[in-house]
């Protein structure tokens, strides 16, 4: 019998129960005539055996605080959900009221346009401004806003 | 394939299928309820891991809240146990990266980094092994052999995962699998011997 057997067979000792029924057969046959390799699985056995019987218990701190930041994270984690939600039916409105008020305004620029006589580069100019205007004090008050709760939960943090 | 373990197989694809929609609707109660039934089980995994019993406890905490934070991606395929592992495999390598630029494989030529003995440095791991003297020094020889191996062995001896779901957790083909446990199993072994000796 050669090293490699008694290799292939303490491999397969190492498996325990995810051995093939070929290979049960042949570890069987091997372990009846294999004294060094039947001493192995009974020391491998017990090892087992030994390592299963190690206990590491989890406290009743460590459960309670991890599901309380679990809760308090899924709670922040909806919120923003919601907020995203509530921001992108808000991006589809303007998107949509735009997309049907823009042929209207701009008649209507090239009406007063035409009634105050100024040039068609002024009145564009004007319905230009005035379509991203809105846009424009939005985002700064949002800015300004991050700005202020960022400051702000920063501050109230420290704790 | 005989009756029980059919119906048992069907029951626990449709516990990991339930699962998976629980954490796809981020259910509250269904997350409380998996930290309760894993608690004991995730924590010994990582603190063989991790070999320090307070990195075990934040790395158990951050591995729910990334559960939370990406239970849409279990999609109830496999036993949720085995993702669950990978989360905190993960984790922990992020954090021992972070921490130093080495990973699960580096720690194997790292004498340096292994896991310290329990009795010197890290005492608190071990305070609940310690009870008994078996398990005191089954533990020290543990933490002794390379974390791959060590993973490896606590992964199919502790945890009784299968070899194909020891792969998917640590991401090693199922050859490696079966080399790091014979491997791992020996070294572990020759360890206690030479502490009995």
């Amino acid at each position: 019998m050669t090293r490699d057997t008694h290799d292939e067979a303490r491999e397969l000792i190492t498996l325990g129960d995810a051995l093939s029924d070929a290979q049960q057969i042949w570890l069987r046959h091997h372990l009846e005539e294999c004294v060094s390799c039947r001493d192995y699985a009974e020391g491998a056995a017990q090892m087992v055996r030994a390592l299963r019987s190690l206990s590491v218990v989890a406290d009743a701190r460590l459960v309670r605080t991890t599901q309380m930041r679990v809760r308090f994270h899924a709670a922040r984690l909806r919120e923003t959900r919601e907020r995203m939600w509530l921001v992108g039916m808000a991006c589809l409105g303007v998107g949509l009221t735009a997309t049907l008020t823009l042929p209207l305004l701009w008649r209507l620029f090239a009406w007063m346009g035409e009634q105050a006589g100024v040039s068609t580069l002024v009145w564009q100019a004007g319905f230009l401004f005035f379509f991203i205007a809105p846009a424009l004090v939005v985002s700064v008050v949002l800015l300004a806003r991050g700005n202020h709760v960022n400051s702000h939960g920063q501050g109230s943090r420290q704790w | 394939m005989n009756a029980a373990a059919y119906f048992l197989m069907i029951d626990m694809e449709s516990e990991a299928r339930a699962i998976a929609r629980g954490l796809r609707r981020r259910d509250p109660q269904l997350l409380d309820r998996l930290i309760e039934q894993y608690q004991h089980r995730l924590l010994r995994y990582l603190l063989y891991l991790a070999g320090n019993r307070e990195l075990a406890e934040d790395l158990f905490q951050e591995t729910w809240l990334r559960v939370l934070e990406r239970g849409h991606q279990y999609d109830g395929g496999h036993e949720f146990v085995t993702w669950l592992y990978a989360i905190a495999r993960n984790l922990t390598i992020d954090y021992l990266r972070k921490k130093r630029p080495v990973s699960l494989d580096g720690l194997m030529e790292d004498e340096e980094h292994t896991p310290a003995e329990p009795a010197d440095t890290q005492p608190l791991a071990w305070e609940i092994v310690a009870q008994h003297e078996q398990a005191e020094r089954i533990s020290a020889a543990l933490v002794g052999i390379p974390a791959d191996y060590r993973e490896t062995v606590v992964l199919r001896f502790q945890e009784g995962l299968a070899l194909d779901e020891i792969a998917t957790v640590t991401g090693a083909p199922v050859g490696t699998v079966k080399s790091r446990l014979y491997r791992g199993l020996n070294m572990l072994m020759s360890r206690l011997k030479g502490a009995q000796a």
